[in-house]
């Protein structure tokens, strides 16, 4: 069975005026269907760059990214949304909610364009624990109950991978324990494959499967555990 | 429906930011309604009152001009000049001892022919025998000087006369002729003395007998007339005779205060053509047929002087009824106050005369060919079309007019302009502050077109909204204008140029207000609420390509 994610010699360069930031160089990367992968690495050690490659949200500068057999590099930008609406979940560590709009209205945001009610909303935010709070803005929401909203969000339209860049980074270690115990629950139930970026070790060991980065290289590979 | 309550969130919770956008598109939208209201509304003042012959059924008005050459016109009445000019109103120097007793409350009004020289009214005639005259009226519009006051007590009596003066001074010596003479004299009446006396024998001559009663007693007034004349009265008395001299005090002491107004004799048989016509009659009515006492007051002067239909008019002892209140047009012919033409020549002393003949050309193409004619025939009219009377006029209105005609589209335009310039920085602005959001919707799966649509319907109703906001404020604005009606006022000169002293008082202003109303037609908000919707647009495209430019990750990296 062909890898979901097979990244090939990828690299991804910034101009930053005169001098070019190199923010992953020679990525080779596999990762399974239904996998729980941690990305680890210091700040600007160019994790975030790679979820964004994965995510579809931008393009190698070279390499290849295979995702379910196409090359993303060959996909126009408007098949690259698509990608991202049906296929992939975001989870911020800002949480990016839109400020002007409810938590119900939040998850609507993803699941309208893709077809889906606001039923299928308030059940998401009820598997998430804030059926209550459906109907508040982020801005009367507490920290974790908003990254809880855009978990929900992410899940709405069962997406093949959810990508959370460093999804605890704002919040307290026991809010950030339980965000990432929803993330791993849910993403089972919805047979989501997760790749999490954090510099928290802590979060990391609980990932059955640990990828090193630094300087834009995958420094070290451990084997998957047993999941 | 999500995207809508998404547009509709966006707006009602970014509150602030949409009041603004609002505001200036709705100020930008009411400055364009109220200029082109205000505009219009002028233009619509301006024609009212400046079309000045329009109004009272005329083509052309002919006028004897004031000029120092001779002739051509029928039998002037006033003659030519401006001596003449000066000594036809010269009556209105006042004999004040002529006007009652002192202390009498007294009226008079005095009427001139100001400027416009009178003529005879065969020169209507003459006028209407020109080819392409369709029809002649005539009109005397005169200058009224109004007096009224006490008469004052300009009379002193002086007595004079009663004096007595007494003369006493020597005789002169008689010469030797007046001696000899006056020796033949005596001896006429004393031969006897004169047998005696002879050669100087009995000395004292004819005193010597002075003891002597009789015959010299009786002889002694005879004896006066022997003297000469010079010597005849040596002394004498007289009295000065007695006098009362009345006197004029110059200056006398009055509370007598002069108004003047300008009177105009219509010919009431022509109501439709005058120097007013019944078109102009806002309330009562025009002049009976038949001429009798009746008077038209113009809105204005009535106003000032607190008079309506029904009130009397007391010129000269003769009593006027007014009948009617008229809004004349400006121009040479406006007057305050109109009688029948023959009640005003009578009044006036002016029988016969006119100053003034109205003239319809048969067909408006041939207006030029008969002021040519006009000007041929008579070489001393003046004829004056609409168009040269209209040029004469002034006034704060035809300033805000022209005002409104130079400045008012641009204005407009700046407005607009203004008003789409803020809605698109302020879209611009928002979007600038939205990025992270963007990037976030691009990370959901919008696509650009989605995106894009968001934004551009946000500004749209911003438009729309900000279009109803203009035309609310824009349409109570030029109400307010229409119930505060600012005032304008436009006026005529004619005449006054170079007459010497008289110059200020012969010079007729007539003066027009005009309350503005700022009329708002469907179409200007039509217009108005489609530059709202083209801000909102304008401000959306430039909102929508600045986030259709936006790649998601960029845009997520940007922070908050």
């Amino acid at each position: 069975m062909a890898a979901l994610y097979k990244l090939v010699n990828v690299a991804k360069f910034f101009q930053r005026g005169p001098t070019t930031v190199r923010a992953l160089d020679r990525v080779d990367l596999e990762i399974e269907a239904g996998e729980f992968v941690a990305l680890e690495g210091p700040s600007g050690s160019g994790k975030t760059t790679l979820l964004q490659l994965l995510g579809a949200l931008d393009r190698p500068s070279g390499g290849d990214i295979w995702f379910e057999g196409r090359d993303l590099i060959d996909l126009p930008d408007r098949e690259l949304a698509e990608l991202r609406l049906r296929s992939f979940g975001f989870v911020f560590q800002q949480f990016n909610l839109i400020p002007t709009l409810t938590a119900v209205e939040n998850v609507e945001a993803k699941l309208v364009p893709a077809g889906g009610s606001r039923e299928r909303a308030l059940r998401l935010l009820d598997e998430v624990g804030l059926a209550a709070r459906a109907d508040h803005l982020p801005a009367h929401l507490s920290g974790g109950e908003q990254q809880r909203v855009a978990i929900a969000r992410a899940l709405s339209v069962e997406p093949r991978v959810v990508l959370a860049d460093e999804p605890t980074g704002n919040l307290d270690s026991a809010t950030g324990g339980e965000i990432i115990d929803l993330l791993w629950n849910l993403a089972a139930d919805h047979g989501s494959t997760v790749v999490v970026a954090t510099h928290d070790a802590e979060l990391a060991a609980r990932a059955p499967r640990r990828i090193a980065v630094r300087d834009g290289r995958l420094a070290a590979q451990p084997q998957p555990a047993a999941l | 429906m999500f995207y809508v309550r998404y547009l509709r969130n966006e707006l009602v919770r970014r509150r602030t930011r949409t009041i603004v956008t609002l505001l200036g598109l709705g100020i930008g939208v009411a400055l364009v309604i109220v200029i082109s209201g205000l505009s219009s509304g002028l233009d619509h003042a301006q024609r009212k009152t400046l079309d000045p012959l329009a109004g009272i059924g005329t083509d052309l008005t002919v006028t004897l001009a004031p000029q120092q050459d001779q002739g051509g016109f029928a039998g002037p009445g006033g003659g030519g000049g401006n001596r003449d000019l000066v000594q036809a109103n010269l009556s209105v120097v006042t004999d004040l001892s002529k006007l009652g007793k002192p202390g009498r409350h007294f009226v008079h009004d005095f009427f001139l022919p100001g400027t416009q020289l009178t003529f005879q009214q065969t020169a209507a005639k003459q006028i209407a025998a020109i080819p392409g005259v369709a029809q002649v009226t005539q009109g005397l519009t005169l200058l009224a000087e109004h007096q009224e006051g006490i008469v004052p007590k300009i009379v002193a009596t002086t007595k004079t006369g009663g004096q007595t003066f007494s003369f006493n001074r020597n005789l002169p010596r008689p010469t030797a002729a007046q001696f000899q003479a006056m020796q033949a004299c005596f001896q006429k009446l004393n031969p006897q003395g004169s047998a005696n006396g002879g050669g100087g024998t009995r000395s004292g001559g004819f005193g010597s007998r002075s003891g002597r009663g009789g015959s010299f007693g009786a002889g002694r007034g005879a004896f006066a007339k022997c003297l000469p004349k010079s010597l005849q009265r040596v002394r004498t008395r007289f009295t000065t005779p007695r006098q009362t001299l009345r006197q004029v005090l110059n200056p006398p002491q009055t509370n007598i205060k002069t108004t003047a107004y300008t009177i105009g004799g219509v010919d009431q048989t022509h109501p439709s053509m005058g120097v007013v016509t019944t078109s102009q009659v806002t309330k009562g009515r025009f002049l009976a047929a038949s001429g009798g006492r009746e008077a038209l007051i113009a809105v204005t002067y009535a106003a000032k002087h607190s008079l309506q239909v029904g009130s009397k008019l007391d010129l000269n002892g003769t009593s006027f009824t007014v009948v009617g209140l008229v809004s004349p047009p400006l121009g040479g012919q406006s007057a305050d106050v109109y009688l029948p033409l023959k009640q005003l020549q009578t009044l006036a002393k002016q029988t016969g005369l006119a100053n003034v003949v109205l003239v319809r050309a048969e067909s408006g193409k041939n207006v030029a060919s008969v002021k040519q004619a006009i000007e041929t025939a008579l070489p001393r009219a003046q004829v004056a079309s609409s168009k040269d009377v209209a040029d004469k006029i002034r006034g704060s209105l035809v300033d805000a007019s022209n005002l409104s005609h130079d400045l008012g589209l641009a204005l407009s335009i700046i407005a607009a302009a203004a008003a789409f310039l803020l809605a698109a920085l302020l879209a611009l602005s928002s979007i600038g502050k939205r990025v992270r959001e963007l990037g976030t919707l691009k990370a959901l799966g919008w696509t650009q077109r989605m995106v894009v649509r968001q934004i551009a319907g946000e500004s749209l109703a911003q438009g729309l909204l900000g279009g109803i906001f203009g035309i609310v404020i824009g349409v109570a604005a030029c109400l307010a204008v229409g119930v505060v009606g600012p005032s304008l006022s436009a006026s005529s000169t004619t005449g006054g140029g170079n007459l010497l002293g008289l110059g200020a008082e012969t010079a007729r202003t007539a003066t027009s207000s005009v309350s503005l109303d700022a009329p708002v037609g469907l179409a200007v908000l039509a217009i108005g609420f489609g530059l709202a919707l083209l801000g909102g647009l304008i401000a959306g495209t430039a909102g929508a390509l600045r986030a259709a430019r936006l790649r998601p990750a960029d845009a997520l990296r940007q922070v908050e």
